[in-house]
């Protein structure tokens, strides 16, 4: 079984060096034949390549006429068989055709007529130092006096096919495509119609480019553009899975990496999302309004088959939302109410204003409990936005032995840090009376600072206004004065 | 019995008649459990009085023999351990499409027990509470609500049956609403005559009390504006329980600079209640914020809390944060505050006037996965001060799990009692999001309280808390009401 695997490993190990070897080689040699060794037999390429001058015959030299000298005898054999079919490649020459329409073309323009070394040899070299078509020559004759992937839009088809139409180019071949210099420009991807939108527009009934269409077909666009069903540019390419072996990545704009974007990108885009399509599916948008979403979100189309899942975007606080916002966001939820919902949901907010009693913890930190007592007595926060002094403080406090309703007049001195509290208690109580009435009730108080029944301590302090007091509701005067509530 | 109704519930959801819904369930359950303590007694006669000390039982607890039953003192003493077992399940439904374009239902209540024979936990009763359920209308300017609703602002999160409409003019920000019908309590969605509100068997007002109000926002480019009335009628004597107003702004002055503030008037008492101004600088690598605040408690015109003249407080208070080197978070925050003059005349008794709080922190994230967090805080001040030390590390192996554990400690003299406390603590908890619908969440802590006084009731109070949370989101259509949050490709675009 071991043997087994060994050798099945060797076998693979073999195997993969001899096609990475093949690989490696097809690469190095681009032309398998040695033309300069048989420099001085050939004075003409029609000899061998009839298909340049004959219609119908093949471009590559028959077997029988490389045996007339490789045949055992005068030279030893060689293995040759000529390729049929077509070339695979997106190449749309032919070079029939090409010798016949280019003689003609350059004689209008006075130029020399081009000969198979004009493409296929580099210029000055020696006869016979044949090699692939030599791009830049053919530019030249061209007269596109440029890089090969930096020429005019309309060049491409020129000598190419789209991509769609060349089917027999290979997806190894399409991933190697060289990327043209536009392609790197700032803002080519990004800038929409002012960029490669812009670009990808074709003239008169080309709707797209040929210099997009040469490399991308409708798949690739779909990989990024979300709206592409809707696109008509897009739409006008072909389908062909294989133009995805060109990745492309989808890059934020500058403009979303601005601080206030999240809070300014509803300004902006408004009722109107036909920019944010292109890369953003409505799920982009429910990513973080997670309440009913508003038209302009309805607007854009949800992610789904033959669509790209578009931009996806991460559920991120805004800027304003500090680690202390928790704490101090009243003003600016007050405010701006409209502008919460466009993020939370009412659930969120309850699950702090209307606490849970089962809740272990949440917007106070582990160990708030030990450390209420300085948080609450000169309020770090409002607690009563969010607690009942009486259900949620007052009902622990019970049953921690706190509250006077069990103690007041037994004597037992909560406050024993200090000696005779009870006689001085009126500026801690006026400083911090919701802690005291988490503990207290009203009667506690109304043992001595009644007029009725008590002992007649006045507790009214700075501000008070007992003529206001009295018209808004007697009522509470009367709790301590009884009928006869005093004016001023 | 709860928690598996509700985990019956979120495995065999029944359809409902609308065309989309969504429901959420979100069942907890905590276990605490602390050692109470027992109000004892013992003849004055058989109190010890040492030379130094005050008077103490002859075990050594401190005694009060100056009020009371003459002739006996009394003090408190270690009781039994009191356990709360509180067990909620809180349903948040939101249905729409009954043929009727822009009509919703939507409710939120809450089912709550105390699993615990000695019901010792707040907030359990009564054992069901409608939070919100009401019934909406909403077109593109106007939007209509009736049924058990909250009113949010300024003015404070008011719970009300009734209903409420508010309309926004075309082509504009500005939005006017209105709103009356039967108030709740604060900060609880029970009527004010709910016995469970009153631990203490203190005087409440017979009815519930009658509701209206109104308020008018202008939504702007660069600001939000938005002011609030209210007030609060008693029926059964026409006279106000409360009557207030409020307005709030936020001001975006620059691209990273946002001023926000707020301020209450209280109409009945003729006095500005609590207000606050703040202004905020946000930048990529830091923030900070400065505020200017005063506190001014509120109360409600059926107590007389508010007769006794509750002074404000004044503060000034800071919080800046900054990055340094790219996971590592550097935060600071301080706080100083001084009370208005209460013009008490305690010569007895002094009591501190002023306070200050100011904490400072980290928090690095030394991997995608891994977050370190530590803090030091102090704050002193009346009535309290306390000095925390806490640190923690978090494991986010997935975005759909986190797991961390915590420790700290913590010092907290009392300024009123003998009770100074030093607290230990080490907890644990995670996250799971278990399926796309399913959710659980647990934490366990231990809390070594002990507290220190100078005679035999500086007992412990030791704790030990588990909790386990599960949360069960059913719905449909999910576009018009989505998953809050979807898994996401760091960097934030692919």
């Amino acid at each position: 079984m071991r043997a087994r695997w060994l050798v099945g490993l060797l076998a693979g190990i073999v195997a993969g060096s001899m096609v990475l070897a093949t690989g490696a080689a097809a690469q190095a040699r681009p032309d398998s034949f040695d033309h300069p060794e048989h420099a001085k037999l050939f004075p003409r390429c029609e000899t061998c390549h009839v298909g340049a001058v004959r219609e119908g015959a093949s471009i590559w030299p028959t077997t029988a006429s490389c045996e007339s000298c490789h045949d055992g005898t005068i030279e030893k054999r060689v293995r040759w068989t000529p390729r049929t079919g077509p070339v695979p490649g997106n190449l749309k020459f032919d070079h029939l055709v090409h010798r016949r329409s280019a003689g003609p073309a350059s004689a209008r323009t006075g130029a020399t007529a081009p000969t198979c070394a004009s493409c296929h040899q580099p210029t000055g070299s020696g006869w016979m130092t044949t090699r692939r078509a030599i791009v830049g020559q053919c530019l030249d004759c061209h007269k596109l006096p440029t890089e090969h992937l930096a020429v005019a839009d309309t060049a491409c088809a020129t000598c190419h096919l789209s991509l769609v139409e060349a089917r027999t180019l290979p997806e190894a071949r399409i991933k190697a495509f060289g990327t043209p210099p536009s392609h790197k420009a700032p803002g080519f991807m990004v800038k929409g119609l002012a960029g490669h939108g812009a670009l990808a527009k074709g003239t008169g009934p080309i709707k797209v480019a040929a210099s997009c269409s040469t490399c991308h077909a409708r798949d690739f666009c779909i990989s990024c553009h979300v709206n592409a069903p809707e696109t008509p540019l897009i739409q006008a390419l072909g389908p062909d899975p294989r133009s995805l072996a060109i990745k492309a990545e989808l890059k934020a704009p500058a403009s979303h990496r601005s601080v206030d974007f999240d809070r300014r990108h509803g300004v902006k885009t408004g009722p109107k999302t036909e920019k944010c399509s292109t890369c953003h599916t409505r799920e982009s948008c429910t990513a973080c309004h997670a309440g009913v979403p508003a038209p302009a979100v309805l607007a854009l189309a949800s992610a789904g088959p033959g669509r790209a899942e578009g931009a996806q975007v991460v559920r991120k606080k805004p800027a304003n939302h500090t680690a202390v916002f928790g704490n101090q966001h009243a003003s600016a939820a007050s405010a701006a109410e409209r502008s919460c919902s466009t993020c939370h949901v009412r659930t969120m907010c309850l699950s702090c204003h209307r606490p849970d009693a089962g809740r272990a913890s949440g917007f106070h930190p582990t160990g708030f409990l030990s450390r209420h007592p300085s948080a609450a007595y000169a309020r770090e926060a409002s607690c009563s936005d969010c607690h009942d002094s009486r259900q949620f403080c007052a009902s622990c406090h019970v049953q921690a032995g706190m509250t006077s309703s069990r103690l007041l007049g037994t004597g037992a001195n909560y406050h024993d840090g200090k000696r005779v509290f009870l006689f001085g208690h009126g500026q801690a109580a006026r400083q911090g009376l919701e802690s005291c009435v988490s503990c207290h009730a009203e009667r506690d108080c109304l043992t001595c600072h009644s007029s009725v029944g008590g002992r007649r301590f006045n507790p009214h302090g700075p501000g008070f206004d007992p003529n206001r007091l009295a018209r808004k509701n007697p009522q509470m005067c009367s709790a301590c004065h009884g009928l006869n509530i005093p004016r001023r | 019995m709860i928690l598996a109704a509700a985990v019956a519930a979120g495995l065999g959801p029944v359809p409902l008649l609308a065309q989309g819904y969504k429901l959420k369930l979100d069942a907890r359950y905590q276990s605490v459990s602390f050692r109470g303590i027992d109000l004892d007694s013992i003849p004055a006669s058989a109190v010890v009085q040492q030379a130094g000390q005050g008077p103490t039982s002859p075990d050594g607890f401190a005694v009060d023999c100056g009020s009371g039953t003459p002739g006996y003192c009394y003090y408190f003493r270690p009781g039994t351990r009191l356990r709360g077992q509180p067990l909620t399940t809180t349903a948040d439904l939101t249905a729409w499409g009954f043929g009727v374009r822009g009509l919703t239902i939507r409710a939120s209540g809450r089912v709550a027990t105390d699993l615990a024979s000695q019901a010792v936990w707040p907030g359990t009763e009564p054992n069901v509470v409608l939070t919100e359920g009401y019934a909406e209308y909403a077109t593109t300017e106007l939007t209509g609500r009736v049924g058990r609703q909250l009113v949010t602002g300024r003015l404070g999160y008011q719970g009300f049956d009734g209903g409420r409409a508010s309309y926004r003019f075309a082509g504009g920000g500005l939005e006017v609403g209105g709103y009356g019908g039967w108030g709740l309590a604060r900060a609880v969605a029970l009527p004010v005559t709910s016995p469970a509100l009153n631990p203490l068997d203190d005087y409440q007002p017979r009815s519930r009390q009658l509701l209206v109000g109104a308020d008018v926002a202008w939504r702007h480019r660069v600001f939000d504006l938005r002011a609030e009335y209210r007030r609060e009628v008693d029926p059964d004597v026409d006279y106000f329980v409360s009557e207030r107003a409020a307005a709030s702004a936020e001001v975006h002055l620059a691209r990273k600079l946002r001023v926000a503030g707020g301020a209450e008037y209280d109409f009945v008492n003729g006095w500005w209640g609590t207000a606050e101004a703040s202004a905020t600088y946000t930048d990529r690598r830091w923030y900070g914020t400065v505020e200017a605040r005063r506190y001014r408690p509120f109360f409600d015109l059926w107590t007389i809390w508010g007769a006794f003249s509750p002074v404000p407080f004044r503060s000034v208070r800071g919080n800046a944060a900054v990055e340094p080197i790219r996971g590592l978070w550097i935060r600071g925050q301080a706080e100083r505050y001084w009370f208005d003059p209460d013009e008490a005349e305690t010569p007895l008794v002094s009591a501190e006037d002023r306070g200050w709080r100011a904490q400072i922190g980290a928090t690095a994230s030394v991997t995608p996965q891994w977050t370190l967090e530590a803090g030091l805080r102090s704050e002193f001040g009346p009535g309290a001060s306390s000095r925390t030390v806490d640190g923690g590390i978090t494991w986010r192996p997935s975005d759909a799990a986190f797991f961390s554990a915590r420790a700290g400690t913590l010092d907290r003299p009392l300024e009123f009692r003998f009770s100074d406390a030093k607290v230990n603590w080490v907890s644990m908890s995670g996250d799971v999001k278990l399926t796309e619908r399913l959710r659980l969440a647990s934490d366990i802590g231990w809390f070594g309280e002990e507290r220190r006084r100078p005679d035999a009731a500086a007992f412990d109070l030791n704790q030990v808390r588990v909790s386990t949370r599960l949360v069960v989101t059913l719905g449909s259509a999910a576009d018009r009401l989505p998953r809050a949050a979807r898994p996401v490709t760091p960097g934030g675009s692919r």
